[in-house]
C-alpha cells in the first residue's frame, strides 16, 4: 500500500543539496561558501522534520512519489520511505550541517569544490535510501562514488591517490554485479519497480545467482570480511567530512541493500546462504576487533572498529528474527552517530596536533577536558556501554543471536569484549598517556561544541529512551520478516485421490506442489 | 515531582545546587534562603494524596506520598532548612552550600517517598552530600572522619538495598508500607538494620560522635537535623511496634547521656545527645501507642529546632574562639552574652523545662510509655532527662561560659549577624512551641489527647531538674572536663575492620597477584600478539591479494601496451599471423566435426 504525498518532500530533500551545489559557482568568497553550505544543510534538516510524521503502523511505503521516467523501458521516478529507510535518511540529512561545521577550518584549498562534493554526496545518499525503482537506485548508488573519490583524491592525506582509486574500483567492481542482477530481475519480472518485484516469487536457481551478485556489491560496501581492506585506506586518507560521510552513511548502504533487496527479493537464497553470511559476520566482528587492537593510527583503529560494528549489523540481519533485525537497523543508526562523532573528534585533534598517531596525542585529558568528555562518551557508546545508544542495538542483536543459536551468540561475545579492549585502550592513552602532548592545545571552541553536542544528546536519548525510535522501525521489520517467512515456508498440497506415497515430505525452503 | 497541587520541595534545593556553581560575583548568597521559603510554602499548601508517579523500566516510582506523618516532618525540615541557610549565609564556599542543598533535597525526597526505590535514591543522596559536609571542613581529622562516616553509611545503605531487593523478590512490590512486627521476615530486619544505622541505634551509633564534631560549623547544623530524623520518619512509617526499637531506644537514651556527661568537646557532647534524644523517638515508635507515636513525631519536631539551635550556638563559640573543647574555653559570657542566652534557651528546651518546646514534646513520650505500662522504659527515659540537663543544661554552659575568668589574650572572631538572626529564629520557635503547643499538636498524625501543662507534669519536671541542679552544684569539681578520648563502640568496628583487611591482604591479595600475573602474561600479551598478527595478515595477505591483483592487471596492461610499437610492419605481421591462426583453428574444428 502506498501513501501518496501532496508535497514532494523526498524529491525536495534529494534536489535541494543539488540546487545548492549548482548555486555554488556563483559565490566568490570562501567564508560565504561555507555559510551557504551550512544554511543549505540546516534548511535540509528542517525540511526533513515533516518526515517524523511518518506513521509506523501503516503498512507499505509513505511519502511516495511516482512519475513515469522512461515508459518504454519501464523506468519510473519512484521515491518512498518505510521504517527501514526513514532513519537512514534522517541520519544523512542531520549529518550534512555537522560535516560542514567540522570542515570549517580543516579544508584549506578549493573550498567551493569541496562543498560542491559534499552537497552532491548528500543528494545521492538520500536518493539511494529513498528510491523504489531499481535503476534509479543504481543511478544514485553509482552517483555517490565520484564525489567520494574526489573528496579523498583532492583533499586527502599523503596516500590519497592509492586510497581513492582503491575505494572507487573496489566498490565499482562490486556494483557491476548489482547491475547484472538488476537486469536479470527485469528479464524475469518485467519491471524495475521494487515494491512490485517484492510481490513476486522467483525460482531457487535464479535466486541463488541473484543473491550472490547483489550480496557481493553489498558485502564490499558494508564492508564484510574479507572485502574490507578498502575501508582503512579510504578512512585514513580521507578528510574529516569525507570520513564521517563514509562511515556514517556509505557503509549503511550495504546493509540497507541486504535488508531492502536480498531478504525480500531472494529469501530462499538468503536462507540458504545464511550460514556463510553469519560466518563472515562473526569473522568481521572478531577480525575487525583484533586488528583494531593492534593499530597505532587513530583513524585506522576506528576504521577497523567500523568493520567490527558492521559485522554485528549483518549478523543481526541474517538471524531473521525480530530482535536481530531490529538490533541491526538500530545499530546502523547508532554506528552512524557514534563513529561519525569519533571521526569528527579525531579531526578536531588533528587540527591541533597535525598527527593521527596515538603516540603524538597522549595525555590530552588534563588540558582538553571538554574534548575528553565527548571522546569518553562516544568511546563508551562505541564499545556498547549500557545507557548509550549502541548498547540497545548490540543487546538486541545478541538477543536475536542467542534466540537463533546459542553458539552464534557465544561467538559474537568476544567481539564485544574486543571492542571494549581497543576503545578503552585508545581512551586511556589519549586521556592519561605519557608523555603528555596537549599543553599547547586549546579546548573545544563553540563551533566544535555545536557539532558534537547534538550527537551526544542523541547518544544518550536513544540509549536511555529508545522506545520511540524502535516504534518507528518495528512495524516495517515485522512486515519484512512475515513476508520472508511466508515465502520460505514449507507448503505442500497433496491430491487426496492420487496414489502417492504417504507422507510426502518436502525439502526445506522449497515450495512444491505435488500433483 | 509536579502534581496538580504539590511542588516537591526537593526540586528547589536541587535547582539551587545546580545553578549555584554558575552564578558569578558575590550576591548569590542572597539566594540561599529562597528554596527554603518556597519549601515552607509548598508544605503549608499541600493536601494529602499521592503525587508524582513515574513509570520507568517497569516500576512505578512514587515521588510524592503526602499524608500527615510526612507533612509534620517536612514542615520542620523546611523550617530548619531556612534557619540553616540563614545561618550559613556568611560562607563564600559554594561547595558547602551545594552539598547542604543536595542534603536537604535528599531529606525531603526520603520523607515524601512512596516506594523503596525512591527512598533509596534519596537516602544515598543524603549520604553522599553529608559526607561532603564533613570533608569540606578541610582538616586532616575531618577527612579521615568523613571516610569513616561514608563507609559506615554506605554499609547501612547496602543493608537497606539488600533487604529491599530480597523483599521485592518475595513480596513482589517496592511499595513503602508499614511492616507488622509479627509479619517481619529476615529481609525486613535487614531493612530495619539499614534504617537503624542512620538512626544511630546503639551499637550502630559510633559514627555520629565521630563525624559530627569534625564537620563544618554550618554543616553540623544541617546534619543534626536531617539524617537522624529522616531515619526516625522511615522507622515511624515502616516499623512501628517493633519491641527491639522500644528497648533499643531506651538504651540509646541512657547510653547517650552517660557518654555526654564525660565528654570534653562541646559538639561531641551534643552528638551524644542526638543519640539520646533520638532514643526517645525510637522508643516511642517501638512502643507504638498513638500517644507515643505522636510523642515521637512531636519530639522530632521540637528536637530539630532546639538541637539545631544548640549546634548553632556552639558553632558560634567555635567560630569565635576557634575551639569547642571545654577545657580550653571558659569565661566567655561577658564577650558573647547573646550566644550564651540563646544557648540557654536551647539547653532548657532540651532538658524539658516548662515554657519551652522540650517540655511539651519529650514528656509526651514518657507519659505514653507509662500509660502503656512499660515501667522500665519510662523510668529509663526519665533518667535520661537527668543526664541531659546535667550535661547540656549545666555542665556545657558552665564550663564554656563561666568556670574560669575570661582569658583576655584570646581574641574572638566577631560572630556574623546572620548567625544571630538564625539563632534568634530558633530560640523564638523553641519558646513559641513551648507556650503554644497547639501549633505543634495540630500537625500530629495520630489521635491522642495530651495536656502538657498539668500540675503533676510541672511538679515532676521541676523536682527532676531542681535536684539535678543541686547535684551539679555539689559535684561541679568532679565534673571538670579533661581532654582525652573516650573509646566507644568504634572499638568493635575497628576490630572488624582490621580482621577484614587481614583477610583481604593475605589470602585474597595473594590469589589476586598470581591471577594478575597470569592475565598480564598470557591473556594480555597473547591478545596483543594476536592483534598484531591479524594486522600483519590484513596488510600482507588480504591486501596482498587485492593490491596484487591490481598490480597484476596493471602489468598485464603494460605488457599489452608493449605491443603498441607504432610500426606498420609489426601490425601487418601480427594481422597476418592472426589470420593464419584463425583459419587453422576453424579448419581443425571443421575437420574434427
Amino acid at each position: 500500500m502506498m501513501t501518496e504525498s501532496t508535497f514532494p518532500l523526498l524529491s525536495a530533500l534529494v534536489f535541494l543539496p543539488l540546487a545548492g551545489a549548482v548555486a555554488l559557482p556563483f559565490i566568490k568568497d570562501d567564508r560565504t561558501i561555507r555559510l551557504f553550505s551550512l544554511i543549505i544543510g540546516l534548511m535540509e534538516t528542517a525540511m526533513a522534520l515533516p518526515l517524523l510524521r511518518y506513521q509506523p503502523g501503516v503498512p507499505g511505503f509513505q511519502f511516495v512519489e511516482q512519475i513515469p521516467w522512461v515508459p518504454e523501458w519501464g523506468l519510473t521516478y519512484f521515491l518512498g520511505v518505510d521504517g527501514i529507510s526513514l532513519l537512514m535518511i534522517l541520519l544523512t540529512v542531520g549529518l550534512l550541517p555537522l560535516c560542514v561545521l567540522c570542515s570549517w577550518n580543516y579544508i584549506g584549498k578549493r573550498i567551493r569544490e569541496f562543498h560542491f562534493m559534499l552537497l552532491l554526496m548528500t543528494s545521492a545518499c538520500i536518493g539511494v535510501f529513498a528510491s523504489l525503482d531499481f535503476v534509479l537506485f543504481y543511478l544514485f548508488w553509482e552517483a555517490m562514488l565520484v564525489p567520494m573519490y574526489l573528496l579523498i583524491a583532492v583533499w586527502g592525506g599523503p596516500r590519497r591517490k592509492y586510497a581513492s582509486i582503491k575505494f572507487f574500483l573496489y566498490t565499482l567492481a562490486g556494483s557491476t554485479m548489482l547491475l547484472v542482477a538488476i537486469v536479470a530481475f527485469f528479464n524475469s519480472a518485467g519491471t524495475f519497480s521494487i515494491p512490485e518485484l517484492m510481490t513476486r516469487e522467483y525460482p531457487f536457481g535464479f535466486q541463488f545467482w541473484a543473491f550472490l551478485a547483489m550480496a557481493l556489491a553489498f558485502a564490499v560496501k558494508c564492508p564484510m570480511f574479507p572485502f574490507h581492506t578498502w575501508l582503512p585506506a579510504a578512512h585514513v586518507e580521507a578528510p574529516t567530512a569525507g570520513s564521517v560521510l563514509l562511515a556514517s552513511v556509505l557503509l549503511k548502504m550495504g546493509t540497507y541493500g541486504f535488508l531492502r533487496f536480498c531478504i525480500p527479493l531472494t529469501p530462499d537464497a538468503a536462507l540458504y546462504f545464511a550460514p556463510l553470511m553469519i560466518g563472515l559476520s562473526i569473522a568481521s566482528i572478531i577480525y575487525g576487533g583484533l586488528v583494531a587492537l593492534g593499530q597505532q593510527d587513530m583513524k585506522k583503529l576506528i576504521a577497523y572498529s567500523s568493520v567490527g560494528h558492521m559485522g554485528f549489523v549483518t549478523l543481526g540481519i541474517f538471524m531473521f528474527n525480530l530482535r536481530g533485525v531490529e538490533g541491526a537497523l538500530l545499530q546502523m543508526l547508532n554506528h552512524g552517530i557514534t563513529t561519525g562523532a569519533l571521526f569528527m573528534l579525531v579531526g578536531a585533534v588533528y587540527e591541533r596536533s597535525h598527527s593521527r598517531e596515538i603516540a603524538d596525542n597522549m595525555g590530552l585529558g588534563k588540558f582538553l577536558p571538554a574534548y575528553m568528555f565527548f571522546f569518553g562518551l562516544f568511546s563508551l557508546s562505541s564499545l556498547g556501554f549500557p545507557g548509550t545508544n549502541s548498547f540497545v542495538g548490540e543487546v538486541l542483536v545478541l538477543v536475536g543471536a542467542f534466540q537463533s543459536n546459542v553458539i552464534i551468540g557465544a561467538l559474537a561475545i568476544p567481539g564485544a569484549m574486543l571492542a571494549a579492549a581497543y576503545m578503552l585502550r585508545l581512551l586511556q592513552k589519549l586521556a592519561w598517556g605519557k608523555p603528555e602532548s596537549g599543553s599547547r592545545c586549546t579546548d573545544l571552541s563553540i563551533r566544535e561544541w555545536a557539532y558534537l553536542a547534538p550527537l551526544a544528546a542523541l547518544v544518550l536519548y536513544i540509549g536511555l529512551a529508545p522506545t520511540r525510535t524502535l516504534s518507528i522501525i518495528n512495524p516495517s521489520i515485522t512486515d519484512l520478516l512475515e513476508t520472508f517467512r511466508s515465502k520460505t515456508a514449507i507448503t505442500a498440497s497433496i491430491d487426496p485421490a492420487g496414489p502417492h506415497p504417504v507422507p510426502s515430505t518436502l525439502a526445506v525452503n522449497r515450495q512444491e506442489v505435488l500433483k | 515531582m509536579i502534581g496538580t497541587d504539590f511542588l516537591h520541595p526537593a526540586v528547589w534545593f536541587i535547582a539551587m545546587a545546580a545553578i549555584l556553581p554558575l552564578l558569578p560575583g558575590d550576591r548569590w548568597r542572597r539566594l540561599l534562603p529562597v528554596p527554603a521559603v518556597l519549601a515552607i510554602l509548598s508544605v503549608l499548601s499541600v493536601k494529602s494524596g499521592t503525587y508524582g508517579e513515574i513509570h520507568y523500566l517497569g516500576q512505578t516510582l512514587t515521588l510524592g506520598r503526602v499524608d500527615t506523618l510526612a507533612t509534620v516532618f517536612a514542615h520542620v525540615f523546611a523550617i530548619q532548612a531556612l534557619i540553616g541557610f540563614i545561618y550559613s549565609m556568611h560562607l563564600t564556599d559554594k561547595a558547602q552550600h551545594v552539598a547542604a542543598s543536595l542534603y536537604v533535597a535528599g531529606g525531603f525526597g526520603c520523607v515524601f517517598a512512596g516506594d523503596y526505590l525512591t527512598l533509596f535514591m534519596f537516602w544515598e543522596l543524603m549520604s553522599v552530600a553529608s559526607t561532603f559536609l564533613i570533608w569540606l571542613n578541610r582538616r586532616k581529622d575531618s577527612t579521615a572522619a568523613g571516610f569513616r562516616y561514608f563507609m559506615f553509611h554506605t554499609l547501612g545503605g547496602l543493608f537497606l538495598l539488600g533487604g529491599m531487593l530480597i523483599r521485592y523478590k518475595v513480596v513482589g512490590t517496592f511499595a513503602f508500607t508499614p511492616t507488622g512486627p509479627d509479619m517481619a521476615r529476615w529481609y525486613d530486619y535487614l531493612i530495619l538494620l539499614g534504617f537503624c544505622v542512620n538512626a544511630a541505634l546503639v551499637p550502630l551509633h559510633a559514627w555520629l560522635p565521630d563525624a559530627y564534631p569534625r564537620a563544618t560549623i554550618t554543616g553540623a547544623v544541617f546534619m543534626s537535623a536531617f539524617t537522624t530524623k529522616t531515619a526516625v520518619y522511615v522507622l515511624a512509617r515502616g516499623f512501628s511496634g517493633f519491641e527491639v526499637l522500644a528497648v533499643g531506644g531506651t538504651i540509646m537514651a541512657v547510653y547517650g547521656v552517660c557518654y555526654a556527661c564525660i565528654e570534653n568537646n562541646a559538639r561531641r557532647i551534643l552528638s551524644y545527645h542526638i543519640v539520646s534524644q533520638v532514643g526517645y523517638m525510637v522508643a516511642g515508635i517501638g512502643i507504638a501507642t498513638p500517644l507515643t507515636m505522636n510523642g515521637a513525631c512531636a519530639h522530632a519536631y521540637a528536637h530539630i529546632i532546639y538541637k539545631g539551635l544548640l549546634f548553632m550556638t556552639t558553632g558560634a563559640v567555635l567560630y569565635a574562639a576557634g575551639t569547642a573543647r571545654l577545657n580550653e574555653l571558659g569565661g566567655l559570657v561577658r564577650r558573647l552574652p547573646w550566644v550564651f542566652v540563646l544557648y540557654m534557651v536551647a539547653a532548657v528546651s532540651i532538658s524539658g523545662m516548662p515554657l519551652f518546646s522540650g517540655f511539651v514534646s519529650k514528656t509526651m513520650v514518657i507519659a505514653g510509655a507509662a500509660e502503656a505500662h512499660r515501667t522500665w522504659l519510662a523510668l529509663g527515659l526519665e533518667l535520661a532527662s537527668v543526664g541531659t540537663f546535667l550535661s547540656v543544661g549545666l555542665k556545657l554552659p558552665y564550663f564554656a561560659f563561666y568556670a574560669k575568668p575570661d582569658d583576655m589574650t584570646r581574641s574572638l572572631t566577631p560572630v556574623p549577624g546572620n548567625m544571630y538572626v538564625a539563632m534568634g529564629i530558633g530560640a523564638f520557635l523553641c519558646f513559641f512551641i513551648g507556650v503554644y503547643p497547639q501549633f505543634l499538636y495540630a500537625m500530629l498524625p495520630f489521635e491522642a489527647h495530651y495536656v502538657p501543662y498539668t500540675a503533676w507534669h510541672v511538679l515532676q519536671i521541676s523536682i527532676l531538674l531542681g535536684f539535678t541542679g543541686y547535684g551539679f552544684y555539689l559535684m561541679v569539681q568532679r565534673l571538670k572536663p579533661e581532654p582525652g578520648f573516650n573509646m566507644d563502640f568504634e572499638f568493635f568496628y575497628i576490630m572488624f575492620g582490621r580482621l577484614f583487611l587481614r583477610l583481604c591482604r593475605y589470602p585474597f591479595a595473594l590469589v589476586d597477584t598470581w591471577w594478575s600475573a597470569v592475565y598480564r602474561t598470557g591473556g594480555l600479551r597473547g591478545l596483543l600478539a594476536w592483534a598484531k598478527g591479524s594486522s600483519v595478515f590484513d596488510r600482507v595477505v588480504i591486501d596482498g591479494v587485492v593490491d596484487g591483483t591490481a598490480g597484476r592487471v596493471r602489468s598485464l596492461g603494460h605488457a599489452a601496451a608493449g605491443t603498441q610499437t607504432g610500426r606498420l610492419q609489426t601490425y601487418i605481421t601480427g594481422a597476418v599471423l592472426l589470420f593464419l591462426a584463425a583459419t587453422g583453428l576453424v579448419a581443425t574444428l571443421m575437420l574434427l566435426n
